[in-house]
């Protein structure tokens, strides 16, 4: 019988994991411990609506603390979790005071990877509100942006500056935007949305040196360009926030490994969200997800398992991305295929791309094709096996494929 | 109650081929789903980032936004996991016509008051 519930972290994931406890009716002690002062909030508008000025920060809150008032969960803020031991389920705080439960949940989440030699006033890194709150003060017309990374956060924020009126520069390093998870001919697709839209899109290209002076910073490339701007944006990736079970015993690979029930090594100890390597069924592997949607489904997986159902997490990965007036979708995790399909026009902008392997259909991506994303991701968890002719024939229903 | 203002919107035939439709009704732009025989309507634009729902589709009698995959229960408009309510009307089939409430379930019950 569990009694008592700790959750180091209060992100996505501890809030989603919160309110399923408490739904779930579960009645014993509740504690979120997050190094933010901020309540727990949303991430994905901070590089968009947020980031534009067109949402406030009031909106983003996903545990208010009336919330958490009228139902006794704990928020203790500001607190940063020093270690998590997993033998006594107990987690010690920074001052020093070791705090037990029956059962502790890691959901530290993430923080930006750093570029080496590039430091000082006007670079930006982007995870937290308060530096969506510093990056936006950059963001107006006439600026120069120089964003290093094509990723995600990235080209949201790309696309972000650029409605800002900014003029914008973005450094990729491998030749093409997302190419690590699309491939190369849907991260093309995406280096042509950006440089349709103006971006000054230069793949293939490091950062060889960082300098500022006068106001100003400069970028130095490994083609020997000199990129000057009046700000530098870092959108290199996440390392996953591990620092407090080093020395535990759990089992750590790029990040907690933890099964489809979102079990650690250690009883009691559960792990989910940004920090959790959790093992998928789907796709026989062990998968670290750096998204919303993930955040939430598998905190909510953390909670009823902590209560004691057996519940696996098998739902495909899903994510979207908002930039340059286009809603990019994501369903299902493919690094490997032998065939994508396309429906509708890539170069229009107005298409699904469809990734086959072996005839399995293991992963789509589309622009403005959202209906379909989710179509697909019930086909990709449904292992099917879809006649190509039937996905590339913009006449059929893909719903028929169910 | 008040009277309901029923107004023609489409052939039965023309939504239940499609399985979806838009229609607009003075400043209502109202979406109407066939799912499993029976007529739902929402409004089109997505209480959450104003996508238009009948650009979605329809998933385990769910409408699904296009813009972030809310999933709406069409008859209540709730979002499954959400706390926003999406807007619906009330439907009338009659003759092969589909006739709508264009005002909105909410706003009509606060008017009864």
């Amino acid at each position: 019988m569990i009694r008592s519930v700790i959750v180091a972290g209060a992100g996505q994931t501890a809030a989603v994991a919160a309110r399923t406890l408490r739904r779930r009716g579960f009645e014993g002690d509740v504690l979120l411990i997050g190094e933010e002062h901020v309540a727990p909030y949303q991430r994905p508008p901070l590089s968009k609506e947020y980031l534009a000025g067109e949402q406030s920060g009031g909106e983003l809150c996903l545990l208010s603390e009336e919330w958490c008032g009228d139902n006794d969960v704990e928020l203790r803020l500001g607190t940063r979790v020093a270690a998590v031991r997993g033998a006594e389920r107990a987690v010690e705080l920074a001052d020093g005071a070791v705090l037990r439960a029956d059962a502790l949940l890691v959901a530290t989440g993430g923080r930006p990877r750093r570029l080496p030699g590039v430091e000082g006033e006007r670079v930006r890194y982007l995870r937290t509100v308060a530096d969506a709150d510093r990056l936006r003060a950059d963001i107006r017309p006439g600026a120069h942006v120089i964003v290093v990374g094509a990723g995600f956060i990235g080209s949201e924020v790309a696309s972000t500056a650029l409605a800002g009126g900014a003029r914008v520069t973005v450094v990729e390093r491998a030749d093409h935007p997302l190419a690590h998870v699309l491939g190369a001919r849907m991260g093309a697709a995406c280096a042509a949305l950006q440089r349709a839209s103006g971006v000054d899109l230069r793949t293939g290209e490091t950062v060889r040196e960082y300098a500022e002076s006068g106001g100003h910073a400069a970028v130095l490339t490994g083609s020997g360009r000199v990129i000057e701007g009046d700000v530098v944006v870092v959108g290199v990736g996440m390392i996953p926030n591990v620092e407090p079970l080093a020395g535990s015993g759990i089992e750590l690979d790029d990040g907690v490994v933890v099964d489809e029930y979102c079990r650690t090594s250690a009883p009691g100890v559960y792990a989910a969200g940004d920090v959790a390597r959790h093992y998928h069924p789907l796709f026989d592997q062990r998968i670290r997800v750096e998204h919303f949607d993930h955040a939430s489904g598998h905190g909510m997986a953390a909670a009823k398992n902590i209560l004691g159902q057996r519940v696996p997490y098998t739902s495909p990965h899903w994510f979207w991305s908002d930039q340059f007036g286009r809603n990019l979708q994501y369903a299902g995790h493919a690094r490997e295929w032998d065939e994508i399909v396309v429906r509708g026009r890539v170069e229009e902008f107005d298409f699904v791309a469809f990734y086959l392997d072996k005839g399995v259909l293991r992963a789509a991506f589309g622009m403005d094709r959202g209906g379909e994303v989710a179509v697909a991701r019930s086909l990709v968890a449904a292992r099917a096996v879809p006649d190509p002719a039937v996905l590339r024939d913009e006449d059929t229903d893909l719903t028929e494929l169910l | 109650m008040t009277a309901r203002e029923w107004v023609e919107v489409a052939a039965l035939r023309d939504l239940a081929r499609r399985g979806r439709t838009l229609v607009t009704v003075g400043d209502e732009r109202i979406g109407l789903f066939m799912i499993d025989g029976t007529v739902y309507a929402l409004r089109d634009v997505c209480v959450h980032k104003q996508r238009s729902l009948t650009k979605g589709t329809i998933l385990r009698g769910r409408v699904i936004c296009p813009g972030h995959q809310w999933a709406f229960d069409p008859a209540t408009g709730r979002a499954d996991g959400q706390d926003r309510c999406q807007p619906t009307y009330e439907v009338r089939v009659e003759d092969g016509a589909v006739f709508v409430d264009p005002r909105p379930r909410t706003l009509a019950a606060e008017e009864n008051r």
